[in-house]
């Protein structure tokens, strides 16, 4: 079962499983941040693959476009020169480790046993934007009216913790 | 390309981001790992909305939520990172400890 779908599938697996091990190996940070606009990149196309087209368009938007840029900002802004010589995990990374491979060898163990050879309905892949749009405003409405009400109380939560007291003055 | 592979990559990928929560040093790299369990969670429900239900799209509209979600806590994090860097010049985990009396 060599098709188009599997090839691009695991290439993006591959891509997305190695730039995230970058993301919580890497020493230096900002290699870190770079690695990660690439996982979320990654991402983007795995919600194309899956048929969702505006949630690709809008992961690029708002994650590698916003966030990553907001997130570049801040380890520039926090850098010193003697951190590329600490090292940058504690001294429990063996017990992390252990741990994440106890929780991906159940999550995959559990996942296995219920959902194994589920496999797509054949649809024609149409374009999400509608739906969505009349879903948000429609059944929808209520949780959209309180994530614009969080979204105005992390402004102003943003513009708070961000200005300098001693400046202010 | 079942519903299963894609279960699985998200769990590798969710377990990845466990592992650097719990062992970063750097507040930003811990601020990183989170967004990417975020991730993880987010391919979840699309995969869920593909497969199990494609006739509505309730998946794709919950993960739409978590991404702005997401961006408010990314905004509120980073900004009190930069006010604790701004107090004790450092990022790191175990010097944030001005509250242990």
């Amino acid at each position: 079962m060599i098709n188009l779908p599997s090839i691009i599938f695991y290439t993006f697996s591959v891509l997305a499983i190695g730039m995230a091990i970058v993301v919580v190996t890497s020493r230096n940070v900002f290699h870190s941040a770079m690695a990660l606009t690439g996982t979320l990149g990654v991402v983007a196309g795995f919600f194309a693959l899956l048929g969702a087209d505006f949630l690709a368009a809008s992961q690029v938007l708002i994650y590698v476009g916003g966030i990553m840029i907001i997130m570049l900002f801040v380890v520039m802004l926090s850098q010193q020169p003697f951190d590329a010589l600490q090292r940058q995990t504690n001294t429990q990374w063996l017990y992390g480790i252990l741990f994440a491979a106890a929780v991906a060898a159940s999550l995959i163990r559990s996942f296995r046993d219920v959902y194994r050879g589920v496999a797509a309905v054949a649809t024609d892949t149409v374009p999400t934007s509608a739906p969505i749009g009349r879903l948000l405003l429609g059944d929808m409405l209520v949780p959209f009216e309180a994530v614009s009400l969080v979204l105005l109380a992390a402004l102003v939560g943003a513009v708070v913790f961000g200005q300098d007291r001693k400046a202010a003055k | 390309m079942t519903l299963y592979h894609f279960l699985a990559l998200s769990a590798v990928l969710f377990s990845i981001g466990i592992y650097g929560v719990l062992t970063r040093r750097n507040v930003l790299g811990i601020l990183m790992s989170i967004e990417l369990m975020f991730n993880a969670a987010n391919i979840n429900l699309v995969a869920f909305n593909y497969y199990l239900h494609p006739e509505n799209l309730w998946g794709q509209g919950f993960v739409l939520f978590v991404i702005t979600l997401a961006a408010a806590e990314a905004v509120v994090g980073l900004s009190l990172v930069l006010a604790i860097y701004r107090n004790i010049k450092s990022v790191y985990a175990e010097n944030m400890n001005i509250l242990h009396g």
